[in-house]
């Protein structure tokens, strides 16, 4: 992956982080690939301290794939929250063929 | 202490949770922000020091290193659940998108609900069937340590007519049975005697 690519990447990531956390009843965004699964990005947090993207992005074959572990801290339902932040993804790509992942680790009563 | 089969998934060990509360100290901080079963667990910890405070008795670090029989038994059902589990399942409007709910976050809610009955603390928390399964049938069973003078049987079903419901709201799981067992009864201790010098000649 070229650097003007990790680039892009990188905002696109950080915009739809944005885009996760205004849908109504996210109460919370955690790292989609926690630091201990990922040697290679705990050894780069490590050294750098930058923390990775909470939203993971990899592309294969012209398709995106989106990865987002959230928590819901509302009356709304759960489900319902997963549901508008996978379409919320999905409204901000547009026509960009995508596989959306959302994934509730924490509920709140 | 430290023992096999303490830590988290994310390395972190309960007993380090329990220092964090009583201390505010731990390694790395900000790891806090960004991990839902330690915050699950600090959660199920603080609640549980609230029902110690309750109860006038050792405070959860050293109950959590064997003081008190009914809360190391929360504590080592507390290290179980707390790991996100199994997947479940949620319908999706777009049949390129997969979304799940951990099973550990089910849990922490559960015992959240039950926790919040005064008087109460749950203990072992478990959904019995396959939840990876969409439709498939699910047992919820539920054990809690209740204090001495709350009525049994009507706390355990308020908690199961309150669990229905938020697991309706809040999974997508076909809910066929909520069993609640009352494990322990925790007895205040006495008051401490002091003698009445106004009665004594």
């Amino acid at each position: 992956m070229t650097e003007h690519v990790e680039a892009k990447s990188a905002t696109l990531a950080d915009e739809l982080l944005g885009v996760v956390q205004a849908v109504e009843g996210v109460s919370a965004v955690y790292p989609a690939q926690p630091l201990w699964q990922s040697v290679a990005g705990a050894a780069v947090a490590a050294v750098t301290g930058e923390q990775l993207p909470l939203i993971n992005l990899t592309e294969q074959d012209g398709t995106l794939a989106i990865k987002a572990r959230i928590g819901v801290g509302s009356p709304l339902p759960a489900p319902k929250v997963a549901r508008e932040a996978a379409a919320a993804i999905r409204r901000h790509l547009g026509n960009v063929p995508a596989v959306v992942e959302v994934l509730v680790a924490k509920i709140e009563a | 202490m430290k023992t096999p089969g303490d830590a988290l998934e994310c390395g972190h060990s309960f007993a380090e949770l329990s220092a964090y509360l009583d201390t505010g100290e731990i390694a790395d901080p900000a790891h806090l922000d960004s991990c839902p079963e330690c915050q699950a667990g600090l959660a199920s910890l603080r609640r549980l020091s609230e029902l110690g405070n309750e109860l006038l008795t050792a405070d959860v670090a050293e109950a959590g290193s064997g003081g008190d029989d009914w809360m190391q038994t929360i504590l080592d059902n507390l290290r179980l659940e707390l790991r996100p589990g199994r997947s479940i399942p949620l319908r999706a409007e777009d049949p390129q998108d997969t979304l799940w709910e951990t099973e550990g976050s089910v849990s922490a809610l559960i015992r959240s609900v039950a926790d919040s009955f005064p008087g109460t603390a749950a203990g072992k928390c478990r959904l019995l069937g396959d939840i990876t399964e969409p439709g498939a049938g699910i047992t919820v069973d539920v054990e809690i340590a209740v204090v001495y003078g709350h009525a049994m049987e009507e706390r355990a079903a308020a908690l199961r007519n309150e669990l229905a419901k938020m697991l309706q709201v809040q999974t997508e799981l076909d809910i066929q049975a909520i069993n609640i067992t009352v494990t322990d009864v925790l007895e205040l201790p006495a008051p401490a005697m002091t003698p009445n010098t106004e009665d004594q000649p």
